[in-house]
């Protein structure tokens, strides 16, 4: 298939992406660093808070540099369409975030990030700022559960960076700080499922092929390989499969308490994806589950690709007041600042 | 005639192994491409380009010269080899911090903590058919020797040794592992690359 896509010039597809995002949230986004490649927030270092930042390949927003903002982020490092950024983007991102109380870095678990992210950990460790990681492995599909440090990270970002945000929002010390994000990123799973493939405009031909009538579920948001490829199902079978695989690996119980994330891909509209809220919904209900701020929309995509992920944070009082504290960014806005 | 590596050394080795990256860069690429992004040579020679134009504003401190080369490689381009290189350079810079020259009859223990360091980044071990295997050959054959000249030749030949024992296993590391037994009868363009390395600086020396 011949690539269709509204741009200029493959080469320049991140620079002028950049671009046009911070010209239009100049309030909250702004671009600096070697090649461009750091959105930070214009009032950043924050005096007293514990900066935080991720980073990771362009191809996916509004994550990764949609949440930085209030509340949120304060830096991201962004690289080329689904590669990493590279270790000086990333060391200067965290010290343009450093206001003296050292770095979060939250970003998800993928092999050129890690490396790259450690690499940055340890030349800012050189130059005196303190700095801890934390990672999101939540993509169920993507290694078993005995083996979860190899699972790669997805929708759960999105808590992650909401809670941790929330966390030096109130001034709280770096440890305490890098413990939420991490007990955030431990209550996460998720589930994808991709209809039709992406295309990297450097690449110029989709990422994989897939049937016109076929679907792949659990796939990762690069098109990694999931658990099978088959004719497409119905919405209702869909979603109970991907609920199943999430509810196998974090059983929940009457009383427990969720923030549910159905989230399109790019392509898949978001009235599907309410045609699936409504099925995990009563799946919830019928556990005697709570649910708080469900999420339906486009909150970490795969540029124009047709499919969605499932994710479900487990909240316990602490997350769901950190989940609940207000936010803003161009994307997604909670609560409002007093 | 020094005894040891100093900054000057370290000049003209940048240059003399960036002129051999340029000249097997297409052939590097292309050896990457069956097994992996295909884009190995044009990250060696982008690093090494970028050291180059720091190498005339190099320290005396020999660990500050390779801390300073390891960053410009780690500037150019979003590559995992480029990390895992310039983790090597650093592991070696932080072992000789505050040195402005460094006897030849330690460079097997600098190279024994950056192959350390390598591993850890990069997850792998010995034996996975990486740039790790051709280094930790070179730096096992390179134990007890002092001489510059036998020091060169010694790495060259381990160099050369490790590169044919290895090409005939299959790779178990990163995304050329996914190819499994495709890679046997292949060379691993990490080690081709460290083969390349040490030919370029056999030229200098002569």
């Amino acid at each position: 298939m011949h690539m269709k896509k509204i741009i200029n010039d493959p080469a320049k597809y991140v620079a002028e992406m950049l671009e046009g995002f911070c010209a239009a949230h100049p309030e909250y986004y702004q671009q600096v660093g070697p090649q461009g490649r750091i959105i930070v927030r214009p009032e950043a270092p924050i005096a007293g808070k514990v900066g935080i930042v991720t980073g990771g390949g362009s191809g996916h927003l509004p994550i990764f540099t949609g949440y930085v903002g209030k509340g949120l982020l304060d830096a991201a490092a962004i690289g080329d369409v689904f590669c990493s950024p590279t270790t000086e983007q990333i060391a200067e991102a965290m010290r343009r975030a450093n206001s003296g109380l050292g770095v979060v870095r939250l970003y998800g678990n993928y092999g050129g990030d890690v490396m790259n992210f450690d690499m940055a950990g340890e030349m800012l460790e050189m130059e005196g700022i303190e700095s801890t990681t934390v990672l999101l492995t939540d993509d169920v599909v993507s290694a078993p559960s005995d083996e979860k440090e190899k699972r790669r990270g997805t929708g759960g970002l999105v808590y992650a960076f909401k809670i941790a945000g929330a966390k030096a929002d109130e001034n709280a010390k770096i440890d305490e700080v890098t413990r939420v994000a991490q007990k955030a990123a431990d209550q996460c799973r998720s589930v994808g499922i991709a209809l039709t493939p992406c295309t990297i405009p450097q690449a110029g031909k989709p990422g994989f092929e897939i049937g016109d009538d076929e679907m792949e579920m659990g796939m990762g948001i690069h098109g990694e390989p999931g658990v099978w490829r088959g004719k497409l199902k119905k919405a209702d079978e869909i979603a109970q499969e991907m609920f199943d695989l999430i509810f196998k690996d974090m059983p929940l119980a009457r009383s427990d308490t969720v923030s549910v994330m159905v989230n399109s891909l790019g392509a898949t509209p978001t009235e599907e994806l309410y045609i699936v809220y409504r099925y995990i919904k009563t799946r919830l209900d019928n556990l005697g589950v709570r649910i708080v701020m469900p999420l339906v929309g486009h909150y970490a995509t795969s540029m124009e690709m047709a499919g969605m992920t499932l994710t479900i944070c487990r909240l316990d009082e602490e997350l769901e007041r950190l989940l609940m504290a207000p936010c803003e960014c161009a994307f997604w806005k909670v609560g409002a600042y007093a | 005639m020094h005894n040891g590596l100093t900054t000057d050394i370290l000049r003209r080795a940048i240059s003399s192994m960036a002129s051999k990256m340029e000249s097997c860069a297409d052939e590097l690429n292309s050896l990457d491409n069956q097994i992996g992004d295909g884009d190995i040579g044009i990250t060696m020679v982008t690093g090494f380009r970028a050291m180059l134009e720091v190498s005339a504003e190099l320290p005396d401190d020999i660990g500050m010269a390779l801390m300073k080369c390891a960053h410009a490689f780690t500037g150019t381009r979003a590559s995992s080899f480029a990390t895992l290189f310039a983790t090597g350079i650093m592991a070696a810079a932080k072992e000789v911090q505050g040195k402005k020259e460094v006897a030849w009859q330690y460079l097997p223990q600098i190279l024994e903590h950056s192959i350390e360091k390598m591993a850890q980044r990069g997850k792998s071990k010995l034996g996975d058919k990486t740039v790790l295997d051709e280094l930790a050959a070179i730096q096992k054959a390179l134990v007890g020797i002092e001489d510059p000249n036998a020091l060169l030749e010694t790495a060259d030949r381990a160099a050369a040794k490790a590169l044919d024992e290895f090409r005939e296993l299959p790779c178990k590391q990163g995304r050329a592992r996914i190819y499994g037994n495709k890679t046997v009868g292949i060379n691993d363009p990490g080690m081709v690359v460290v083969r390349e390395l040490v030919k370029g600086l056999k030229e200098v020396h002569e």
